[in-house]
């Protein structure tokens, strides 16, 4: 009994240790990652974060003649790998962090990109702005076979060498 | 705001469903781990200590389900733990709700197509309904693991104080 009134004088000296939270702004470090963010202007849709990131929250997927970029924050584990990777920077890593929300779809960011089509099979393959982006940086790209899929330009650039077969 | 199941005008003439929308009282909570790290739980004590003091709000934990509004699910929900899962809601009184948190419980996390795990409890939700027990809100609190002022977010979404900023977006390249 009279042990118990031992805790009365550290509770005087401690004080009150409760934070507010809605009225008091929440301890956020420098470091601290929250949702992701990507810059739909910069994003060329190269598909590199969907490789590296770990419960695949970023996927890509082909719908008729888009490529989307989906980013599903409800399996997001904020590592930040996809921001390091990306090649155009296009993603940032915020401190948003009060997302919760009671519909799933809410936690849903689509990107959507531009496709382009083997004009010989007709087969999606890259985005148009992946490939101006190939096209822009390497010199003496043969660009003739540029707008083909990769199995219809190792055909086209066989006929070149040893012609075409009878 | 809150996703609704079920729920038609009972013979009182009374919208169940708007009744059961909205929770009046002070909530008590019950706690459920279904495989998870750990990591969401310390959370989840985190939120209840003097530190956070969420008995601010009117939220106090319960050790049985029988006495609970608001079910605290943690883990991607393990096959193991699915019965014991349906066992501890269905001992829920009406309304009941459900506040998945963490990335485990909202998508699965690394987990999601995992042979051992349902990968989150979205994909529990179907489950249940298809079982006949119904679930009358749901709140999703995604982060890994979530901060105790998301989990404090997401109950204060659930009993309808702030609305949720999060929404859908799709943009064009």
């Amino acid at each position: 009994m009279v042990k118990f009134l031992k805790i009365l004088p550290i509770a005087i000296k401690t004080g009150t240790v409760t934070i507010k939270y809605p009225y008091q702004e929440p301890l956020i470090t420098e470091s601290f990652r929250g949702a992701i963010e990507i810059d739909p202007n910069k994003c060329v849709g190269c598909g590199a974060c969907t490789r590296i990131c770990p419960p695949k929250a970023l996927t890509m997927t082909i719908e008729s003649n888009t490529i989307i970029l989906k980013y599903f924050v409800g399996r997001c584990i904020f590592c930040g790998m996809c921001a390091d990777t990306c090649p155009e920077k296009a993603i940032s890593i915020t401190k948003e962090f009060e997302l919760a929300t009671g519909n799933i779809f809410d936690l849903y960011a689509d990107v959507e990109h531009e496709v382009k089509t083997c004009p010989i099979c007709g087969k999606t393959f890259i985005t148009r702005k992946l490939s101006d982006k190939i096209i822009s940086k390497v010199p003496d790209i043969p660009l003739e076979t540029m707008d083909l899929c990769p199995d219809c330009r190792r055909k086209e650039t066989l006929k070149k060498f040893i012609g075409v077969p009878e | 705001m809150v996703q609704l199941l079920g729920g038609e005008l009972n013979s009182k003439g009374i919208d169940l469903r708007k009744a059961l929308s909205r929770i009046k009282r002070s909530i008590w909570v019950y706690h459920i781990n279904t495989g998870s790290c750990n990591g969401c739980d310390i959370e989840i004590l985190d939120v209840l200590t003097p530190y956070f003091d969420v008995e601010r709000f009117g939220i106090k934990l319960v050790a049985s389900p029988r006495h609970a509004d608001l079910a605290l699910l943690t883990g991607p929900i393990t096959i193991k733990t699915f019965s014991k899962v349906y066992r501890a809601l269905n001992a829920m009184p009406r309304p009941r709700f459900v506040l998945a948190i963490g990335s485990c419980a909202v998508g699965g996390n690394i987990w999601f197509e995992s042979y051992s795990t349902l990968g989150g409890f979205p994909k529990a939700l179907e489950m249940f309904s298809e079982m006949g027990l119904e679930i009358d809100g749901v709140v999703y609190v995604p982060g890994c693991p979530a901060r105790p002022e998301a989990i404090i977010y997401g109950a204060a979404t659930l009993l309808g104080l702030q609305k949720p900023k999060t929404r859908y977006r799709r943009f064009k390249a």
